[in-house]
């Protein structure tokens, strides 16, 4: 394993990369903590040390999690990478819908480029709304609602908080730069590796809150999530191989094909993103029930009791069975059986035992149905252990071995190694993994 | 002086902005994030790219050194 690591240091293509994407990070990280022009960063700290003591912490559940704390502390890059997600969340979904953005995604890699595009305007004109939305929300005092202090220094200054609206754009719009030089010239996919880094930064002051607060706890949150992380790689690396034999051609007088080789369809194929989904949606009833707070209509009560916390029966169902729809929904978006059996048809290739065309794309959905059931269950699962723990131990929601975080970090981290090692095995063969 | 170096921040931040939305988007937006499926990786970027880039780090320096100024400027 460390030899590996020294290997890679000593290449040097893999060495600027790595260099490269730290630099990055820390530029990242920077910008992170930099506070906003006009924030009073005093009564601000005093107010976030309030909220985290206090039960209102965890309003912004998703939102801060990926801003690593940024958020709260209304810094630069405040809105972290959460923009550009909803934005591709947006698109992902409207291409099922539209026919042009189907027909754009159909065209292969310039309708891909195009597309992606679009995410990057849409991600600019999210980033305006919620930049708006977070300072108007720290103006009126409402983004610490136990806080009596001011967090501007000058509330009243119309033209000093557009400032700040436009600081907070230009700062997700960096962001998205930055996601994009890594990569272009690093190593791993920039974007994944910015919300890791956001997660992995506010790890160490989580586990001391835990510490301080009780030493018991702490051992009982660190067995739990090495075991927690272990059946995550263990998961996230099963994959079902499917044998493919290409049939031998001659074209002229040389001989091509007649390779086996397989299709490999991963117990979880949709990854993080089903979690990401629910969480945005069941973020709506919250929104809901703080915007109509006052009312006693029956269905805004009902929603308040039984779907704006966590701890209730209700929500917990809900949250599982969301997570459920949205992996099968947003496995047969992006895998579509039809297509890789016709692929395999032109170029000679078949399953054996299966015939080409409609048979094999049936044979295909049929595995990967089947095969989904355990993968949707295990992302329920794991998404429900902080819920879970919160109802029980009273632990705080931002729990740190929480399913979101561990099944983030430990996806991306396992893509970045196997990228490093691919780029490693351009020159000698062995890697981290074995 | 407060007031000059606001304005000057806007009109940076508007710039940035506008540089970053030339650039080619790299990555395939979602599905290439949290391990699905693979990116393609062609390298090699065009003169225009490397041009923007330039211009893009230097708008970002003084974007950056405007904040921090605004920021020292504005402490209580």
């Amino acid at each position: 394993m460390l030899t590996a690591f020294t290997r890679a240091f000593r290449t040097p293509d893999l060495r600027k990369k790595l260099l490269f994407t730290l630099g990055i990070i820390a530029l990242f990280r920077l910008g992170s903590v930099l506070p906003t022009p006009g924030v009073h960063v005093e009564n601000l700290a005093a107010c976030f040390d309030q909220a985290r003591s206090g039960e209102t912490g965890n309003i912004y559940g998703m939102v801060q999690l990926f801003s690593g704390g940024a958020l709260l502390k209304l810094s630069v890059f405040a809105l972290g990478i959460m923009p550009y997600i909803t934005a591709s969340i947006i698109l992902q979904l409207l291409v099922v819908v539209i026919p042009r953005l189907e027909a754009l995604k159909k065209e292969g890699q310039a309708g891909q480029t195009k597309i992606t595009q679009y995410t990057r305007y849409l991600t600019i004109g999210l980033a305006v709304l919620q930049s708006t939305a977070f300072i108007a929300l720290a103006r009126t005092g409402q983004l610490f609602p136990n806080c009596q202090q001011d967090v501007l220094l000058d509330p009243d200054n119309i033209f000093g908080i557009v400032t700040m609206v436009v600081i907070m754009t230009a700062g997700t719009s960096v962001i998205m730069w930055l996601g994009e030089l890594i990569t272009d010239r690093g190593v791993g996919n920039g974007m994944s590796i910015l919300i890791f880094t956001q997660i992995v930064a506010v790890f160490p002051s989580e586990l001391a809150n835990i510490f301080q607060a009780n030493k018991f706890t702490f051992a009982i949150v660190m067995v739990v999530g090495v075991f927690m992380i272990a059946a995550v790689v263990f998961v996230e690396q099963g994959q079902r191989r499917i044998p493919v034999q290409y049939a031998k051609r001659m074209v002229g007088r040389r001989m091509y094909g007649g390779t086996s080789t397989y299709i490999p369809l991963k117990v979880n194929q949709a990854g993080i993103i089903p979690v990401i989904f629910a969480s945005s949606l069941l973020y709506l009833p919250q929104l809901i029930t703080s915007l109509f707070s006052t009312s006693d209509n029956m269905v805004i009560q009902w929603i308040s009791q039984n779907l704006a916390t966590g701890d209730t029966p209700i929500y917990m169902a809900t949250f599982f069975l969301l997570i459920v729809f949205f992996t099968y929904f947003y496995v047969s978006i992006t895998f579509n059986p039809a297509e890789v059996a016709d692929n395999m048809k032109k170029y000679g290739g078949f399953i054996p035992g299966i015939r080409p065309g409609r048979p094999t794309a049936e044979y295909l959905n049929f595995v990967l149905t089947r095969l989904t059931a355990p993968g949707a269950l295990y992302l329920g699962l794991i998404s429900m252990v902080p819920i879970v723990a919160l109802a029980v131990a009273g632990a705080s929601q931002n729990f740190p071995f929480g399913g979101t975080s561990i099944l983030i970090m430990v996806g991306v981290g396992l893509d970045t190694v196997k990228q490093i090692e691919s780029q490693l095995q351009q020159r000698n063969y062995e890697g981290f993994l074995r | 002086m407060e007031l000059g170096i606001s304005i000057a921040l806007i009109l940076a931040s508007l710039l940035m902005i506008l540089l970053v939305l030339m650039h080619k988007g790299k990555g395939g937006g979602l599905s290439d994030m949290f391990g699905g499926g693979f990116s393609s990786n062609f390298g090699g970027s065009s003169v225009v790219e490397r041009n923007l880039d330039r211009l893009t780090v230097i708008t970002g320096i003084i974007w950056l050194v405007c904040i921090v100024a605004l920021g020292l400027l504005l402490r209580p």
